[in-house]
């Protein structure tokens, strides 16, 4: 049985597919079979920021429509073994995706062998981001320390717990915050709300922190997940919330403002 | 408009709907009491529809006058039929019933003709009384509990919403809207443990968080109905 988890927010921009693209990036490279799908049908992002938009020739859509066999749309990751792309169609809308065809995909790669599935969620809570959460096991809720990102993420959080298909059966799905885009120093002039309050409003298990880093731009831009960035501090990040997602006890870290040393002082950093 | 003595209006009103299933009256008869005995003190006075959909062209062998005695000796004030077979409705009407419009929402054609009559509220044994959550409220969820209490063990959040018919008791932040005795009972309470609310009501009378002083915010408090002024006290 794979272990499927979908990744979401409500409210778009706030990082989904890069956290998607370095989560699936960071099982896949700790040995985990892993594959992630992009349910952003119509907006197609997944396949720029894993680096492989020149290698969709199927995709998700056209796997539900019977068009091409999962074997055909899925793409082999070109850094790792162990991972492979499922992207959505640009030419196509959210209302191509049904339940049953979502559902066939899912057990077509369980029956695959995959540990994880990764669910990259679009943005809202219309068709797309309801069958991105349908059948998960487990959420990772994306939110930026600002309390639009944050009510939306409570929105989401009410939806996965009454409208997926761990809820109809009585269960519920595993729920794990990550916040990016964190900023201490802001968070210490006030500008942004503190890791802290945002726990307090959504009382759900802290999973990570990612902090506001250069590299992620960098990263999506070259098509480069951001985990493989061992140099930064997001890279470094992400692959804590990995190793934290499969169980391992890891301290968070980037929470305070970075004291800056001499030599920083004097060269910039 | 002193002068005025009546006003008639057009209104929507909740009515209960008697499906029928079969043009017997016996069975209809045997039927009713079944469910007249499950749920008497419901029944009692209320008005109601009989939904002929069903029947089709069957409608034509119903025995009006009976029908009317059958559910008139249940408690049911009989108002109407709808949804009659055309050639049927000048014998229903001779026999005093109205003929409504059909409503929107009519039955599935192909429900499964299990039991003779189909009454659409519950016995009064199901009516819920008291509704615990022990997961936090989120925003855009609302929980409606018409009947009785609602006890959250956690938090609710902006955005969201609480009604009950009775009282509402948060054990935790209460963010979002609560609206206590929406059935008009003035007696209804709210009690929280920290009053960030955005809006409170008892009995329809509400006050939006921004009204109120703000020494009470974030307080454990108790609000309910005296004449017609919400107060609120720290408890």
């Amino acid at each position: 049985m794979s272990r499927i988890v979908v990744v979401t927010s409500g409210k778009g921009g706030v990082g989904k597919t890069t956290t998607s693209a370095a989560f699936a990036t960071g099982l896949a490279l700790k040995g985990y079979k892993t594959a992630v799908i992009d349910f952003d049908v119509g907006l197609r992002n997944l396949d720029l920021i894993m680096g492989c938009e020149r290698r969709v020739v199927y995709d998700f859509i056209n796997v539900i429509s019977g068009e091409a066999n999962i074997k055909q749309a899925l793409i082999k990751d070109k850094r790792s073994d162990n991972l492979f792309i499922l992207p959505a169609s640009q030419t196509r809308d959210k209302d191509s995706l049904t339940q049953e065809g979502v559902e066939q995909v899912l057990k077509d790669l369980s029956e695959d062998g995959f540990d994880f599935i990764i669910c990259d969620s679009p943005a809202g809570i219309e068709r797309g981001a309801a069958l991105a959460m349908h059948f998960a096991d487990d959420a990772i809720i994306v939110t930026n320390p600002e309390v639009s990102s944050v009510r939306d993420s409570d929105r989401i959080l009410g939806l996965l717990q009454s409208r997926t298909l761990k809820a109809e059966r009585g269960e519920s799905i595993r729920e794990h915050l990550l916040i990016t885009r964190y900023s201490p120093t802001r968070v210490a002039s006030g500008d942004m709300l503190a890791m802290e309050d945002i726990l307090e409003i959504l009382a759900v298990p802290l999973i990570g922190v990612i902090p506001e880093s250069g590299s992620v731009l960098q990263a999506s831009n070259s098509g480069v997940p951001v985990i493989l960035d061992k140099e930064s501090t997001a890279g470094q990040a992400y692959d804590d919330f990995v190793r934290r997602f499969l169980g391992e006890t890891v301290p968070h870290r980037f929470l305070e403002v970075e004291k800056k040393g001499l030599f920083k002082r004097l060269f910039g950093g | 408009m002193k002068d005025q003595i009546i006003d008639l209006k057009g209104e929507m009103s909740l009515l209960t709907v008697l499906v029928l299933y079969s043009t017997d009256m016996h069975a209809i008869g045997a039927a009713l009491e079944a469910k007249g005995q499950q749920a008497s003190h419901f029944l009692e006075r209320s008005p109601i529809i009989l939904d002929c959909q069903l029947l089709g062209e069957a409608g034509l062998a119903l025995d009006f006058v009976e029908l009317k005695l059958q559910v008139s000796k249940l408690g049911f004030v009989p108002v109407g039929l709808r949804n009659l077979w055309v050639d049927a409705e000048a014998k229903a009407l001779e026999a005093g019933w109205a003929l409504l419009r059909p409503s929107k929402q009519q039955p599935v054609a192909n429900t499964p003709a299990v039991t003779e009559v189909n009454l659409t509220p519950v016995s009064p044994e199901a009516v819920q009384r008291l509704l615990v959550l022990d997961r936090p409220v989120r925003s855009g969820q609302q929980v409606y509990c018409p009947q009785g209490d609602i006890v959250v063990l956690q938090h609710t959040s902006a955005g969201s919403e609480l009604l009950a018919g009775g009282s509402v008791h948060v054990y935790g932040a209460l963010r979002g809207r609560v609206l206590a005795g929406v059935q008009g009972d003035t007696q209804a309470r709210i009690f929280c443990e920290r009053l960030e609310a955005e809006l409170i009501a008892i009995a329809g009378r509400y006050r939006l968080l921004d009204e109120i002083e703000s020494n009470l915010k974030g307080q454990s408090v108790m609000i309910y109905l005296d004449q017609e002024k919400l107060k609120i006290v720290p408890i």
